[in-house]
Parts: C-alpha cells; structure tokens; sequence
C-alpha cells in the first residue's frame, strides 16, 4: 500500500497559502539561530510539537515518521555534548528538534501539487538568470515527497518477504536489496516522466 | 495512423533486444504478444522514443522518434506496466492535470480538460481520491485518463490487464475497445486481443508472425508450448 506524507484536514495550516508557511518556516530557521538560549529554544520546541499536533498526525504517526531523524539529531547532539559542553548539546538538540517538527507540521499540511507550483514560482527568479530550471526543481521536489514514503512500503514488503520465508529479520541484510527495487523503480518512474512529457525539453 | 520501422533494431550492450525491422502499422487496434524477454516491449517503446533504435529509424505519422522526439511524445502516449509509477500526484485530479500544465495550457483550460476526461472515462468521482487508494482497474483507468488528456493520437499500454480481477479486467478491456485512439497494446492475455485488427508476435527479439489474430495466437502457442 502506497502512503503520502500529507494528512487530509481542514486545520487553519492547512488552510495557510504554501507560500506564507515556507517564508514562516525560513524565518523561524533563521530565529532559532539567533538564539542560544536553552530555556527560549525548549519553548520553541515545544511550541513546534503543538503546531504539528494541530495538524491532526497521531502521536504514534509523528513518532514512525520522525524517528530516524530523531535518532540522527540526537547522535549529533551527543557528540557535541561530549566533545563541546553538554548545554551547547542540548541547544542543538532543542533547534533541529524545532526545525523538524515544524517541516513535519507543513509536509502533513501541504498537498504535494501546491508545493511543486510554489516551488517552481519561487525559482523562476533563477530561471530567468539561466541557473536553473524552475518546472524541473518543482518536479524533483514533488517526486521526493511522493516516492519517498514508498521506500517503507518497500521495505516493508521485504520484510514479510523474508519472514514468510523463515528467515530473521535484519534491517541491515534488507539494505542491497531495498537499494536495488528503489533504482529500479527509480528508473521506471523517470522513464514515465520523459513518456508524459512533464520534464521541458 | 502510419508508424513505420525501417531497418530498425534495439540493443542493450551486446544483447539485441530487436533484431532489425521493417514494418509498417496502420490499425486502429494492434496487438503485440510473446514470451518474455522477446522484445516486444522494446519494440513498444521504441514507438514513442523511449528506446531509441540502435540503427535504422522509426517515424509516427512522418515524425522521427530521435529527431522530433518532443512531437512523438506528444503524438504517442504510453501506458506502463505497472501504472502506479506513472502517477506522479498523490490526487487523481491533480495528476491528470499535471501534463497540462507541464505543457503550459492555461488554468481554466486545464479545469475543463481534466473534467471532460475523467467523463469520458466514467471516473469523475475518483477526482479527490487519492492514487495509493484506488483498487488496480481505477489506476490503470486514471493512468489512461492522465495519458489522453494530453490528446495523443496513439495509446500504446503494456500489460493494461496484468494482476487485474476479472470486474476491473473487464471495465479496462470495455474503455480500450470504445476509445477513439488508435492503441497498441503489448499482452500475454490473449482473449483481449482476440477482437484486434492485427497482432504481432515477437520471438527472440524477431517478428515472427504477423496478421490476424487466430493465425498469429496459433503461431505464438506453437512456439510456447514446443
């Protein structure tokens, strides 16, 4: 079963334009840098938890979704504790720890089409410089969000796979495998792309 | 209709795919069938550019697929096996509309195109649904849809009944058979090509037979079961 990151609802960020959540998202990127303050930064965090919460994700859906990154987030916070000062490692645990829960709460909030055409908007500055293509960057963005929740799918079929089979289940023996079907997959959904004719010659 | 191969022939590395073909194709309805790995899907592709020859050349109404490859992709559309990698948008409507836009039509236009499609193909109620939400006959139909809003003049669809039950296999060979698209449709279900104005079956990367479809199915069981 294929999934999305988007959560169906009518909360007020839903209703937000994509525009003014991804300018709210950058400056409240740029805040949290200003600051040092782990007291103002723990506010922020939870401030963030709240906004994500208001979009109607479960506790146990934010928990699946934001896991792994919680766990990259928090070696990085462990290391810079160890090797820094454990509070600089609490201050860059609470600012990554805000910044995804806020990606989180407009991912879930923002239909994959309504990003790709904002997106493309926002880079047609740099298309008229002939830096870039704005429809492309728009079209990769979107594959991103769409595709990527099937790579667990993916890996959820082979971990049946293998437990049909009898065999032990270990994330890091499914790896080749899951890296082969993605490019393969890979391959077929560009091949279908240049067959729609969505990419500008 | 008029898609023409002229010494034409596919090859990956060192394996050849497609041994050289002539062969012109004027049907409204043409079936392509063989084993797998007989070529039949290159040979599909190398209908709209996807695969380009290896030598030769393959022309859709005059238009070359290397040369003029924007123009034929325009001209041929294509369905793929698996449909689902196709749709790019997670909602039906949006999807639909994606190639549209792509294309610069404008809003409004987009709107009523995307509208008269999903009539046409009796799914206007899947507009909002979601694409991993709908059961395997309602992606290949929204496939279709978001093929043919585009206006190609032929539909090329690889494997439309695979992995179908047999109430979605039937809404799909229904819609194929009143379409007014010329279609060439690659399969291993033979009933659905029993009503074809001409099918082809490849061989080891060869046009073996080519005609009606008793003969050909005939021939292909043949060279099966042997």
């Amino acid at each position: 079963m294929l999934r999305s990151l988007h959560i169906d609802g009518a909360t007020p960020l839903h209703r937000l334009s994509v525009r003014i959540k991804l300018a709210g998202l950058f400056l409240a990127s740029l805040a949290i840098f200003l600051t040092g303050s782990p007291l103002l930064l723990g506010g922020a965090a939870v401030l963030s938890a709240l906004v994500l919460a208001s979009v109607g994700m479960s506790f146990s859906e934010a928990g699946s979704r934001l896991f792994w990154p919680f766990v990259s987030i928090a070696i990085v916070a462990v290391a810079t504790g160890v090797f820094e000062a454990p509070l600089q490692g609490l201050v860059v645990l609470l600012r990554f720890a805000t910044l995804i829960l806020l990606a989180a709460a407009v991912t879930a909030s923002t239909e994959v089409g309504d990003f790709m055409e904002e997106i493309t908007v926002l880079m047609l500055p740099f298309e008229r410089l002939g830096l870039v293509n704005a429809a492309d960057i728009g079209l990769a963005l979107g594959l991103v969000l769409r595709f990527v929740p099937e790579i667990a799918t993916r890996y959820e079929s082979l971990r049946d796979a293998h437990a049909a089979r009898g065999l032990p289940v270990r994330p890091l023996k499914m790896l080749a495998p899951l890296i082969i079907l993605t490019l393969k997959d890979a391959d077929m959904i560009a091949m279908a792309i240049d067959a729609r004719g969505l990419r500008r010659q | 209709m008029e898609i023409r191969f002229a010494d034409c022939s596919v090859r990956y590395g060192e394996t050849v795919a497609l041994q050289p073909l002539d062969l012109t194709l004027t049907e409204r309805r043409i079936g392509v069938i063989g084993l797998n790995g007989s070529g039949k899907t290159s040979f599909a592709r190398a209908i709209n550019g996807l695969v380009k020859p290896s030598q030769g050349r393959v022309t859709v109404n005059g238009l070359d697929t290397v040369a003029d490859g924007p123009a034929v992709l325009g001209t041929v559309g294509f369905i793929f096996q698996n449909p689902q990698n196709q749709l790019i948008l997670p909602i039906v409507a949006d999807d639909i509309a994606l190639g549209l836009k792509s294309r610069g039509v404008g809003k409004a236009e987009v709107a009523d195109r995307v509208a008269a499609i999903l009539a046409r193909f009796g799914i206007a109620h899947l507009a909002r649904r979601r694409v991993h939400a709908l059961s395997g006959g309602e992606t290949q139909l929204v496939a279709m849809a978001s093929v043919l809003v585009s206006a190609p003049d032929i539909l090329i669809l690889d494997e439309p009944t695979n992995q179908l039950d047999l109430k979605n296999r039937k809404r799909v060979i229904d819609t194929l058979e009143g379409l007014e698209e010329a279609a060439i449709v690659v399969s291993h279900d033979l009933s659905l090509i029993e009503r074809f104005g001409r099918v082809l079956l490849f061989h080891e990367g060869r046009l073996i037979a080519d005609g009606a479809p008793g003969d050909v199915v005939k021939a292909y069981e043949a060279v099966a079961l042997c």
